[in-house]
Protein backbone atom coordinates (compact mmCIF):
# COMPACT_ATOMS: atom_id res chain seq x y z
CA UNK A 1 0.00 0.00 0.00
CA UNK A 2 2.68 2.30 0.73
CA UNK A 3 5.44 3.16 -2.19
CA UNK A 4 8.64 4.78 -0.98
CA UNK A 5 9.10 6.03 -4.11
CA UNK A 6 6.30 8.47 -3.69
CA UNK A 7 7.61 10.35 -0.67
CA UNK A 8 6.53 13.79 -0.50
CA UNK A 9 9.80 16.07 -1.32
CA UNK A 10 10.42 18.79 -3.32
CA UNK A 11 10.46 18.81 -7.28
CA UNK A 12 14.25 18.51 -7.77
CA UNK A 13 13.70 14.93 -9.60
CA UNK A 14 11.18 16.38 -12.32
CA UNK A 15 11.87 15.71 -15.82
CA UNK A 16 14.31 12.40 -15.13
CA UNK A 17 12.11 10.55 -12.28
CA UNK A 18 10.79 8.43 -15.33
CA UNK A 19 14.80 7.41 -15.45
CA UNK A 20 15.27 7.11 -12.04
CA UNK A 21 12.12 4.76 -11.56
CA UNK A 22 13.48 2.45 -14.55
CA UNK A 23 16.89 2.27 -13.16
CA UNK A 24 15.16 1.17 -9.93
CA UNK A 25 13.14 -1.43 -11.48
CA UNK A 26 16.30 -2.88 -13.54
CA UNK A 27 18.52 -3.37 -10.70
CA UNK A 28 15.98 -4.77 -8.39
CA UNK A 29 15.28 -7.72 -11.36
CA UNK A 30 18.86 -7.88 -11.72
CA UNK A 31 19.51 -8.53 -8.10
CA UNK A 32 16.34 -10.61 -7.85
CA UNK A 33 18.11 -12.65 -10.70
CA UNK A 34 21.48 -12.91 -9.49
CA UNK A 35 20.23 -14.19 -6.20
CA UNK A 36 18.43 -17.12 -8.05
CA UNK A 37 21.11 -18.05 -9.35
CA UNK A 38 23.12 -17.95 -6.28
CA UNK A 39 20.59 -20.50 -4.57
CA UNK A 40 20.00 -22.50 -7.81
CA UNK A 41 23.29 -23.29 -6.98
CA UNK A 42 23.50 -23.46 -3.58
CA UNK A 43 20.43 -26.16 -3.68
CA UNK A 44 22.79 -28.51 -5.31
CA UNK A 45 25.40 -27.91 -2.39
CA UNK A 46 23.83 -26.20 0.92
CA UNK A 47 27.00 -25.35 2.27
CA UNK A 48 26.98 -23.00 5.09
CA UNK A 49 30.45 -21.66 4.38
CA UNK A 50 29.25 -20.66 0.90
CA UNK A 51 26.17 -18.88 2.07
CA UNK A 52 28.71 -17.14 4.64
CA UNK A 53 31.05 -15.89 2.05
CA UNK A 54 28.08 -15.01 -0.21
CA UNK A 55 27.06 -12.40 2.76
CA UNK A 56 30.60 -11.42 3.96
CA UNK A 57 30.69 -8.58 1.13
CA UNK A 58 26.84 -7.74 2.08
CA UNK A 59 28.33 -7.11 5.96
CA UNK A 60 30.84 -4.86 4.18
CA UNK A 61 28.18 -3.01 2.51
CA UNK A 62 26.77 -2.48 5.90
CA UNK A 63 29.66 -0.96 7.59
CA UNK A 64 30.73 1.30 4.77
CA UNK A 65 27.54 2.62 4.82
CA UNK A 66 27.74 4.09 8.42
CA UNK A 67 31.38 5.15 7.16
CA UNK A 68 29.94 7.14 4.29
CA UNK A 69 27.03 8.46 5.37
CA UNK A 70 28.52 10.04 8.48
CA UNK A 71 31.38 11.77 5.74
CA UNK A 72 28.16 12.90 4.02
CA UNK A 73 26.66 14.49 7.13
CA UNK A 74 30.18 15.81 7.92
CA UNK A 75 30.74 17.62 4.57
CA UNK A 76 27.31 18.22 3.07
CA UNK A 77 24.96 18.04 6.12
CA UNK A 78 24.51 21.91 6.99
CA UNK A 79 23.36 22.23 3.60
CA UNK A 80 20.46 20.01 4.43
CA UNK A 81 17.84 20.68 6.97
CA UNK A 82 18.12 19.63 10.33
CA UNK A 83 15.56 17.03 10.02
CA UNK A 84 16.95 15.17 7.25
CA UNK A 85 20.82 15.28 9.54
CA UNK A 86 18.99 13.41 12.08
CA UNK A 87 17.11 11.18 9.35
CA UNK A 88 20.75 10.86 8.16
CA UNK A 89 22.43 9.84 11.18
CA UNK A 90 19.20 7.48 12.36
CA UNK A 91 19.73 5.61 9.02
CA UNK A 92 23.76 4.94 9.89
CA UNK A 93 23.08 3.94 12.87
CA UNK A 94 20.60 1.30 11.78
CA UNK A 95 23.57 0.42 9.39
CA UNK A 96 25.89 -0.34 12.23
CA UNK A 97 23.25 -2.53 13.88
CA UNK A 98 22.90 -4.44 10.33
CA UNK A 99 26.06 -4.71 10.34
CA UNK A 100 26.77 -6.12 13.78
CA UNK A 101 23.60 -8.63 12.90
CA UNK A 102 24.93 -10.08 9.26
CA UNK A 103 28.37 -10.16 10.79
CA UNK A 104 26.74 -12.49 13.83
CA UNK A 105 24.86 -14.58 10.81
CA UNK A 106 28.09 -14.49 9.20
CA UNK A 107 30.13 -16.05 11.71
CA UNK A 108 26.77 -18.54 12.85
CA UNK A 109 27.86 -20.05 9.53
CA UNK A 110 31.66 -20.34 9.82
CA UNK A 111 32.78 -17.72 7.93
CA UNK A 112 34.82 -14.85 8.57
CA UNK A 113 32.94 -10.78 9.29
CA UNK A 114 35.07 -8.57 7.39
CA UNK A 115 36.85 -6.07 9.03
CA UNK A 116 38.46 -4.29 5.68
CA UNK A 117 36.66 -3.91 2.07
CA UNK A 118 36.48 -7.67 0.46
CA UNK A 119 38.17 -7.72 -3.08
CA UNK A 120 34.43 -8.22 -4.79
CA UNK A 121 33.15 -5.06 -3.16
CA UNK A 122 35.94 -2.89 -4.15
CA UNK A 123 34.29 -2.06 -7.38
CA UNK A 124 30.65 -0.95 -5.30
CA UNK A 125 32.92 1.29 -2.23
CA UNK A 126 35.11 2.85 -4.81
CA UNK A 127 32.17 4.14 -6.81
CA UNK A 128 30.47 5.31 -3.99
CA UNK A 129 33.63 7.49 -2.83
CA UNK A 130 34.08 8.85 -5.85
CA UNK A 131 30.31 9.81 -6.16
CA UNK A 132 31.05 11.51 -2.33
CA UNK A 133 33.84 13.35 -3.89
CA UNK A 134 32.23 14.51 -6.80
CA UNK A 135 28.48 16.08 -5.64
CA UNK A 136 26.43 16.47 -2.27
CA UNK A 137 23.82 14.28 -3.60
CA UNK A 138 25.65 11.60 -6.22
CA UNK A 139 26.74 9.49 -3.08
CA UNK A 140 23.32 9.20 -1.93
CA UNK A 141 21.57 9.05 -5.24
CA UNK A 142 24.14 6.02 -5.70
CA UNK A 143 23.23 4.09 -2.66
CA UNK A 144 19.27 5.23 -3.29
CA UNK A 145 20.15 2.39 -6.09
CA UNK A 146 22.20 0.17 -3.83
CA UNK A 147 19.77 -0.29 -1.04
CA UNK A 148 16.98 -0.60 -3.89
CA UNK A 149 18.91 -3.60 -4.94
CA UNK A 150 18.96 -5.62 -1.86
CA UNK A 151 15.06 -5.79 -1.85
CA UNK A 152 15.62 -7.80 -4.90
CA UNK A 153 17.22 -10.50 -2.74
CA UNK A 154 15.05 -10.58 0.11
CA UNK A 155 11.91 -13.02 -1.49
CA UNK A 156 14.59 -15.33 -2.93
CA UNK A 157 16.41 -15.06 -0.20
CA UNK A 158 13.71 -16.14 2.79
CA UNK A 159 12.29 -18.68 0.48
CA UNK A 160 15.81 -20.28 0.61
CA UNK A 161 15.68 -19.71 4.15
CA UNK A 162 12.34 -22.02 4.75
CA UNK A 163 14.00 -24.86 2.32
CA UNK A 164 17.54 -25.10 3.94
CA UNK A 165 16.63 -23.54 7.75
CA UNK A 166 18.68 -20.51 8.07
CA UNK A 167 16.58 -19.07 10.25
CA UNK A 168 18.95 -16.71 11.88
CA UNK A 169 19.95 -15.38 7.80
CA UNK A 170 16.34 -14.99 7.45
CA UNK A 171 15.28 -13.29 11.08
CA UNK A 172 17.99 -10.83 10.12
CA UNK A 173 17.03 -9.67 6.54
CA UNK A 174 13.34 -9.37 7.24
CA UNK A 175 14.55 -6.51 9.89
CA UNK A 176 17.06 -5.19 7.01
CA UNK A 177 13.99 -5.37 4.32
CA UNK A 178 12.07 -3.11 7.04
CA UNK A 179 14.98 -1.01 7.55
CA UNK A 180 15.57 -0.64 3.59
CA UNK A 181 12.24 1.07 2.84
CA UNK A 182 13.33 4.03 5.27
CA UNK A 183 16.27 3.64 3.68
CA UNK A 184 15.06 4.22 0.13
CA UNK A 185 12.06 6.74 1.25
CA UNK A 186 15.06 9.17 3.04
CA UNK A 187 17.51 8.63 -0.29
CA UNK A 188 14.45 10.06 -2.68
CA UNK A 189 13.49 12.51 -0.18
CA UNK A 190 16.77 13.89 -0.35
CA UNK A 191 17.17 13.80 -3.84
CA UNK A 192 13.66 15.42 -4.93
CA UNK A 193 14.06 17.78 -2.01
CA UNK A 194 17.58 19.23 -2.81
CA UNK A 195 18.55 18.66 -6.06
CA UNK A 196 17.83 22.28 -7.85
CA UNK A 197 19.78 22.49 -11.25
CA UNK A 198 20.39 20.84 -14.78
CA UNK A 199 23.63 19.57 -13.27
CA UNK A 200 22.46 18.29 -10.10
CA UNK A 201 20.17 16.14 -12.10
CA UNK A 202 23.17 15.34 -14.29
CA UNK A 203 25.04 13.80 -11.10
CA UNK A 204 22.82 12.15 -9.42
CA UNK A 205 21.38 10.00 -13.29
CA UNK A 206 25.91 9.65 -13.57
CA UNK A 207 25.72 8.12 -10.10
CA UNK A 208 22.35 5.97 -10.49
CA UNK A 209 23.90 4.90 -13.81
CA UNK A 210 27.24 3.88 -12.26
CA UNK A 211 25.61 2.17 -9.24
CA UNK A 212 22.78 0.25 -11.48
CA UNK A 213 25.93 -1.68 -13.03
CA UNK A 214 27.28 -2.28 -10.01
CA UNK A 215 25.28 -3.13 -7.05
CA UNK A 216 23.39 -6.93 -8.76
CA UNK A 217 26.92 -8.32 -9.05
CA UNK A 218 28.13 -9.50 -5.51
CA UNK A 219 24.84 -11.30 -5.83
CA UNK A 220 26.01 -14.11 -8.26
CA UNK A 221 27.35 -17.32 -7.57
CA UNK A 222 30.21 -16.40 -9.94
CA UNK A 223 31.03 -13.86 -6.86
CA UNK A 224 31.20 -16.06 -4.12
CA UNK A 225 33.32 -19.02 -6.11
CA UNK A 226 35.85 -15.96 -7.19
CA UNK A 227 35.95 -15.22 -3.37
CA UNK A 228 36.35 -18.64 -2.15
CA UNK A 229 39.05 -19.17 -4.80
CA UNK A 230 41.15 -16.16 -3.77
CA UNK B 1 -26.71 -18.54 5.05
CA UNK B 2 -29.94 -19.29 7.26
CA UNK B 3 -30.11 -16.55 10.14
CA UNK B 4 -28.46 -19.02 12.41
CA UNK B 5 -25.25 -19.24 10.25
CA UNK B 6 -25.25 -15.63 10.08
CA UNK B 7 -26.23 -15.04 13.84
CA UNK B 8 -23.26 -17.82 14.44
CA UNK B 9 -21.11 -15.42 12.00
CA UNK B 10 -21.95 -12.02 13.93
CA UNK B 11 -21.50 -14.05 17.44
CA UNK B 12 -17.69 -15.02 15.98
CA UNK B 13 -17.05 -11.74 15.77
CA UNK B 14 -14.41 -10.45 18.49
CA UNK B 15 -15.33 -8.18 21.24
CA UNK B 16 -15.38 -4.78 20.60
CA UNK B 17 -15.29 -4.89 17.52
CA UNK B 18 -16.85 -2.51 14.61
CA UNK B 19 -19.77 -2.49 12.78
CA UNK B 20 -22.68 -0.77 11.05
CA UNK B 21 -26.19 -0.57 12.48
CA UNK B 22 -29.15 1.44 11.14
CA UNK B 23 -31.28 3.61 13.34
CA UNK B 24 -34.78 2.15 12.81
CA UNK B 25 -36.74 3.49 15.42
CA UNK B 26 -36.35 6.59 17.95
CA UNK B 27 -38.84 7.18 20.82
CA UNK B 28 -39.66 9.58 23.62
CA UNK B 29 -39.74 7.29 26.77
CA UNK B 30 -39.95 10.32 28.85
CA UNK B 31 -38.31 13.58 29.88
CA UNK B 32 -35.14 14.07 28.07
CA UNK B 33 -34.57 10.08 27.40
CA UNK B 34 -35.11 8.71 23.95
CA UNK B 35 -34.40 4.95 22.75
CA UNK B 36 -32.79 4.31 19.87
CA UNK B 37 -33.90 0.78 18.02
CA UNK B 38 -30.87 -0.35 16.56
CA UNK B 39 -30.58 -3.05 13.30
CA UNK B 40 -27.66 -4.21 11.38
CA UNK B 41 -27.15 -2.72 8.16
CA UNK B 42 -27.06 -5.60 6.06
CA UNK B 43 -29.90 -7.82 7.37
CA UNK B 44 -28.11 -9.97 9.91
CA UNK B 45 -28.75 -10.90 13.17
CA UNK B 46 -27.00 -9.00 15.98
CA UNK B 47 -24.21 -10.66 17.65
CA UNK B 48 -26.17 -11.89 21.28
CA UNK B 49 -25.90 -10.22 24.46
CA UNK B 50 -27.03 -11.10 28.19
CA UNK B 51 -28.25 -8.31 30.84
CA UNK B 52 -26.35 -5.92 31.74
CA UNK B 53 -24.05 -5.72 28.65
CA UNK B 54 -22.96 -2.00 26.47
CA UNK B 55 -21.82 -1.34 23.46
CA UNK B 56 -19.93 1.33 22.28
CA UNK B 57 -21.63 3.78 20.01
CA UNK B 58 -19.42 5.67 17.49
CA UNK B 59 -21.74 8.86 16.67
CA UNK B 60 -21.95 11.07 13.66
CA UNK B 61 -19.18 13.58 15.27
CA UNK B 62 -16.46 10.76 15.96
CA UNK B 63 -17.24 11.16 19.81
CA UNK B 64 -17.74 7.56 20.74
CA UNK B 65 -19.81 6.87 24.29
CA UNK B 66 -21.00 3.71 25.93
CA UNK B 67 -24.53 2.47 26.40
CA UNK B 68 -26.46 -0.29 28.34
CA UNK B 69 -28.42 -2.50 25.83
CA UNK B 70 -32.31 -2.71 27.18
CA UNK B 71 -34.12 -4.70 24.90
CA UNK B 72 -34.85 -8.10 25.09
CA UNK B 73 -31.65 -10.12 24.49
CA UNK B 74 -33.79 -12.96 23.22
CA UNK B 75 -34.88 -10.90 20.16
CA UNK B 76 -31.46 -11.36 17.41
CA UNK B 77 -32.86 -8.72 15.10
CA UNK B 78 -33.00 -5.41 16.97
CA UNK B 79 -31.07 -3.58 19.93
CA UNK B 80 -32.24 -0.78 22.17
CA UNK B 81 -30.94 1.59 24.26
CA UNK B 82 -32.18 4.74 26.20
CA UNK B 83 -30.13 7.97 26.21
CA UNK B 84 -30.28 10.74 28.87
CA UNK B 85 -29.96 14.19 27.31
CA UNK B 86 -27.07 15.49 29.57
CA UNK B 87 -27.25 19.10 30.61
CA UNK B 88 -23.37 19.49 30.19
CA UNK B 89 -23.25 17.62 27.12
CA UNK B 90 -19.93 17.62 25.31
CA UNK B 91 -21.55 16.38 22.16
CA UNK B 92 -22.80 12.75 22.81
CA UNK B 93 -26.02 12.80 24.38
CA UNK B 94 -26.92 16.20 22.17
CA UNK B 95 -25.66 14.52 18.94
CA UNK B 96 -28.18 11.90 19.63
CA UNK B 97 -30.79 14.11 20.78
CA UNK B 98 -30.65 16.50 18.21
CA UNK B 99 -29.07 14.92 15.06
CA UNK B 100 -29.59 11.41 15.15
CA UNK B 101 -32.93 10.23 12.68
CA UNK B 102 -34.21 6.97 11.91
CA UNK B 103 -32.57 5.47 9.24
CA UNK B 104 -29.45 7.25 10.03
CA UNK B 105 -26.30 4.28 10.04
CA UNK B 106 -24.10 4.46 13.17
CA UNK B 107 -21.00 2.24 14.13
CA UNK B 108 -21.07 0.12 17.02
CA UNK B 109 -19.37 -2.60 18.74
CA UNK B 110 -20.10 -5.75 19.69
CA UNK B 111 -21.55 -6.03 23.19
CA UNK B 112 -18.91 -6.28 26.23
CA UNK B 113 -19.89 -6.80 29.86
CA UNK B 114 -19.12 -5.77 32.80
CA UNK B 115 -21.99 -6.03 34.86
CA UNK B 116 -23.25 -9.53 34.44
CA UNK B 117 -26.52 -10.80 36.15
CA UNK B 118 -25.00 -13.56 38.61
CA UNK B 119 -27.06 -16.50 39.51
CA UNK B 120 -28.93 -16.05 42.76
CA UNK B 121 -32.21 -17.00 44.78
CA UNK B 122 -33.81 -12.92 44.99
CA UNK B 123 -32.68 -10.26 43.73
CA UNK B 124 -32.69 -6.19 44.55
CA UNK B 125 -32.71 -3.66 41.73
CA UNK B 126 -31.95 -0.28 42.54
CA UNK B 127 -31.90 2.33 39.76
CA UNK B 128 -31.20 6.22 39.59
CA UNK B 129 -32.97 7.44 36.30
CA UNK B 130 -31.36 6.33 33.31
CA UNK B 131 -29.75 3.76 35.26
CA UNK B 132 -32.43 1.42 34.42
CA UNK B 133 -31.24 0.76 31.25
CA UNK B 134 -29.15 -2.03 32.29
CA UNK B 135 -31.55 -2.86 34.89
CA UNK B 136 -34.62 -3.53 32.67
CA UNK B 137 -33.41 -6.73 31.16
CA UNK B 138 -32.24 -8.16 34.44
CA UNK B 139 -35.65 -7.77 35.74
CA UNK B 140 -37.32 -9.53 32.83
CA UNK B 141 -34.39 -12.21 33.45
CA UNK B 142 -35.14 -12.82 36.67
CA UNK B 143 -38.91 -13.06 36.16
CA UNK B 144 -39.08 -15.70 33.52
CA UNK B 145 -36.34 -17.55 35.63
CA UNK B 146 -39.17 -17.64 38.59
CA UNK B 147 -37.17 -15.76 40.80
CA UNK B 148 -38.54 -13.15 43.30
CA UNK B 149 -37.16 -9.83 42.70
CA UNK B 150 -37.49 -6.03 43.51
CA UNK B 151 -37.10 -2.99 42.10
CA UNK B 152 -36.04 0.34 43.27
CA UNK B 153 -36.51 2.91 40.83
CA UNK B 154 -35.85 6.25 41.59
CA UNK B 155 -35.66 9.77 39.64
CA UNK B 156 -36.34 13.54 39.36
CA UNK B 157 -40.04 13.83 38.67
CA UNK B 158 -42.07 10.94 37.52
CA UNK B 159 -42.32 12.07 33.86
CA UNK B 160 -38.53 11.91 33.61
CA UNK B 161 -38.47 7.89 34.57
CA UNK B 162 -38.08 5.50 31.43
CA UNK B 163 -39.95 2.87 30.71
CA UNK B 164 -42.20 2.85 33.63
CA UNK B 165 -45.42 0.98 31.20
CA UNK B 166 -42.80 -1.78 30.34
CA UNK B 167 -41.68 -2.21 34.14
CA UNK B 168 -45.14 -2.93 34.98
CA UNK B 169 -45.95 -5.78 32.60
CA UNK B 170 -43.15 -7.81 34.44
CA UNK B 171 -44.61 -10.21 36.47
CA UNK B 172 -43.28 -11.54 40.02
CA UNK B 173 -41.73 -8.59 41.99
CA UNK B 174 -42.12 -5.60 43.61
CA UNK B 175 -42.05 -2.42 42.17
CA UNK B 176 -41.18 0.83 44.06
CA UNK B 177 -41.37 4.14 41.75
CA UNK B 178 -40.36 6.68 44.04
CA UNK B 179 -39.59 10.00 42.04
CA UNK B 180 -37.63 12.62 44.34
CA UNK B 181 -40.28 15.12 44.11
CA UNK B 182 -43.01 12.75 45.76
CA UNK B 183 -40.68 11.13 47.89
CA UNK B 184 -37.64 12.60 48.84
CA UNK B 185 -34.18 10.55 48.20
CA UNK B 186 -34.73 7.13 48.26
CA UNK B 187 -35.12 5.42 51.32
CA UNK B 188 -32.34 3.20 51.27
CA UNK B 189 -32.29 1.65 55.36
CA UNK B 190 -35.63 -0.08 54.44
CA UNK B 191 -34.29 -2.43 51.60
CA UNK B 192 -30.93 -2.82 52.53
CA UNK B 193 -30.60 -2.25 56.86
CA UNK B 194 -31.71 -6.12 57.15
CA UNK B 195 -28.50 -7.95 55.04
CA UNK B 196 -29.93 -11.25 52.91
CA UNK B 197 -27.42 -13.84 52.44
CA UNK B 198 -30.13 -15.05 49.42
CA UNK B 199 -30.30 -11.29 47.52
CA UNK B 200 -28.30 -10.35 44.88
CA UNK B 201 -28.14 -6.59 44.93
CA UNK B 202 -27.67 -4.98 41.40
CA UNK B 203 -26.91 -1.18 41.06
CA UNK B 204 -26.87 1.34 38.56
CA UNK B 205 -26.99 5.58 38.63
CA UNK B 206 -25.44 8.06 39.43
CA UNK B 207 -22.33 8.55 41.52
CA UNK B 208 -23.99 9.51 44.58
CA UNK B 209 -26.85 6.50 44.87
CA UNK B 210 -24.02 3.84 44.09
CA UNK B 211 -22.20 5.54 47.04
CA UNK B 212 -25.04 5.81 49.46
CA UNK B 213 -25.80 2.02 48.35
CA UNK B 214 -22.14 1.09 49.15
CA UNK B 215 -22.45 2.54 52.93
CA UNK B 216 -25.48 0.68 53.02
CA UNK B 217 -24.49 -2.58 52.07
CA UNK B 218 -21.57 -2.75 54.46
CA UNK B 219 -23.03 -5.20 56.30
CA UNK B 220 -24.02 -7.79 53.80
CA UNK B 221 -22.15 -10.68 52.35
CA UNK B 222 -19.06 -9.75 50.52
CA UNK B 223 -19.93 -9.82 46.73
CA UNK B 224 -23.85 -9.20 47.25
CA UNK B 225 -23.37 -5.49 45.84
CA UNK B 226 -22.52 -5.25 41.97
CA UNK B 227 -22.76 -1.82 40.60
CA UNK B 228 -22.48 -0.18 37.34
CA UNK B 229 -21.53 3.51 37.55
CA UNK B 230 -23.35 6.06 35.38
CA UNK B 231 -20.90 8.97 35.49
CA UNK B 232 -22.13 12.24 34.03
CA UNK B 233 -20.05 12.91 30.90
CA UNK B 234 -18.15 15.82 32.12
CA UNK B 235 -14.45 14.25 31.86
CA UNK B 236 -11.95 16.01 32.83
CA UNK B 237 -10.83 18.07 29.54
CA UNK B 238 -8.04 16.97 27.50
CA UNK B 239 -5.54 19.74 27.37
CA UNK B 240 -5.09 21.37 24.14
CA UNK B 241 -3.45 18.82 21.69
CA UNK B 242 -4.24 16.00 23.32
CA UNK B 243 -6.91 13.29 21.55
CA UNK B 244 -8.00 10.04 23.00
CA UNK B 245 -7.12 6.91 21.33
CA UNK B 246 -9.37 3.51 21.47
CA UNK B 247 -8.08 -0.06 20.44
CA UNK B 248 -10.95 -1.53 19.15
CA UNK B 249 -9.66 -5.30 20.24
CA UNK B 250 -9.56 -4.34 23.30
CA UNK B 251 -11.30 -1.66 24.76
CA UNK B 252 -8.32 0.02 25.97
CA UNK B 253 -8.55 3.78 25.96
CA UNK B 254 -5.39 6.46 26.10
CA UNK B 255 -4.74 9.20 26.13
CA UNK B 256 -2.48 10.82 23.79
CA UNK B 257 -0.52 14.32 24.95
CA UNK B 258 0.50 16.75 22.85
CA UNK B 259 4.03 16.73 22.47
CA UNK B 260 4.54 12.81 22.79
CA UNK B 261 3.74 10.65 19.49
CA UNK B 262 0.85 7.92 19.08
CA UNK B 263 3.36 5.74 18.67
CA UNK B 264 5.06 6.22 21.62
CA UNK B 265 1.95 6.22 23.64
CA UNK B 266 1.17 2.68 22.07
CA UNK B 267 4.62 1.08 23.02
CA UNK B 268 4.53 2.53 26.59
CA UNK B 269 0.90 0.67 26.94
CA UNK B 270 3.00 -2.48 26.03
CA UNK B 271 1.57 -2.45 22.17
CA UNK B 272 4.45 -3.24 19.79
CA UNK B 273 4.20 -1.43 16.90
CA UNK B 274 6.85 -2.48 14.24
CA UNK B 275 8.27 0.29 12.77
CA UNK B 276 11.62 2.05 11.15
CA UNK B 277 12.32 5.52 10.81
CA UNK B 278 9.47 7.35 13.02
CA UNK B 279 9.72 10.23 11.26
CA UNK B 280 6.58 9.12 8.42
CA UNK B 281 8.68 8.29 5.99
CA UNK B 282 8.91 4.61 5.39
CA UNK B 283 5.42 3.69 6.23
CA UNK B 284 6.11 0.44 7.83
CA UNK B 285 3.94 1.88 11.11
CA UNK B 286 0.87 1.59 8.89
CA UNK B 287 -2.28 1.23 11.36
CA UNK B 288 -6.14 1.05 10.20
CA UNK B 289 -8.67 3.51 11.58
CA UNK B 290 -11.96 2.11 12.36
CA UNK B 291 -13.24 5.55 13.56
CA UNK B 292 -12.54 9.40 13.88
CA UNK B 293 -10.39 11.65 11.97
CA UNK B 294 -6.65 11.11 11.38
CA UNK B 295 -4.16 14.12 11.29
CA UNK B 296 -1.96 13.23 8.43
CA UNK B 297 1.52 14.42 9.74
CA UNK B 298 3.48 12.02 7.15
CA UNK B 299 5.47 12.32 3.54
CA UNK B 300 4.37 9.03 2.06
CA UNK B 301 0.73 8.25 2.20
CA UNK B 302 -1.06 8.69 -1.06
CA UNK B 303 -3.43 11.10 -1.07
CA UNK B 304 -6.34 8.81 -1.62
CA UNK B 305 -5.19 6.74 1.36
CA UNK B 306 -5.05 10.20 3.50
CA UNK B 307 -8.81 11.25 2.21
CA UNK B 308 -10.00 8.05 3.35
CA UNK B 309 -9.04 8.54 6.42
CA UNK B 310 -9.07 4.17 6.55
CA UNK B 311 -5.39 4.08 7.78
CA UNK B 312 -2.65 6.02 9.67
CA UNK B 313 0.92 6.42 10.14
CA UNK B 314 1.26 6.63 13.85
CA UNK B 315 4.61 7.48 14.05
CA UNK B 316 3.58 10.85 13.26
CA UNK B 317 0.35 11.62 12.46
CA UNK B 318 -2.29 12.72 15.24
CA UNK B 319 -6.13 13.14 15.25
CA UNK B 320 -8.65 15.82 13.92
CA UNK B 321 -11.28 14.54 16.16
CA UNK B 322 -11.39 14.01 20.10
CA UNK B 323 -10.93 10.01 19.87
CA UNK B 324 -9.74 8.23 17.14
CA UNK B 325 -10.49 4.16 17.27
CA UNK B 326 -7.43 1.98 16.03
CA UNK B 327 -7.55 -1.72 14.91
CA UNK B 328 -5.00 -2.61 17.12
Amino acid sequence: MVDVRNVRGGDGLVGISDEVDEILDSVVESTRQATEAFFETYDKNPDPRVLAAWLEPRAWREIDYVFLLNEQIRRYGMGFSRTHITLLAKQSFQEAEHYEAVGKAIESLGGTVPVSVPEEARPWSEFLWDCLERHPLAAIAAWNVSETSASGSFEPTFRAGERHQFDEVVRVYRQIEIDEKFHVGLGRQILSSYARTDHDREEILRAMRGMRDIAWKTFTPESVAQRRRA
Amino acid sequence: MNDITMRDSMDLMEAGAVFDVDVAAVKTEADGVVSLELKSSYGQSLPGWTPGAHIDVILPNALVRQYSLCGDPQNPEAWRIGVLREPASRGGSSCIHEDVRVGDRLQVTTPRNNFALVDAERYLFIAGGIGITPILPMIRQAAEGGKPWTLLYGGRTRNSMAFLDEISTCRGGEVHVMPQDEFGLLDLPRFLGAPRTDTAVYCCGPGPLIDAVEENCRTWRAGALHRERFAPSVKPRLETGAFEVELARSGQRLTVPPHTSLLSVLENAGHKITNSCRAGICGTCLVKVLAGTPQHNDDVLSDADRESGAVMLVCVSRSESELLVLDL
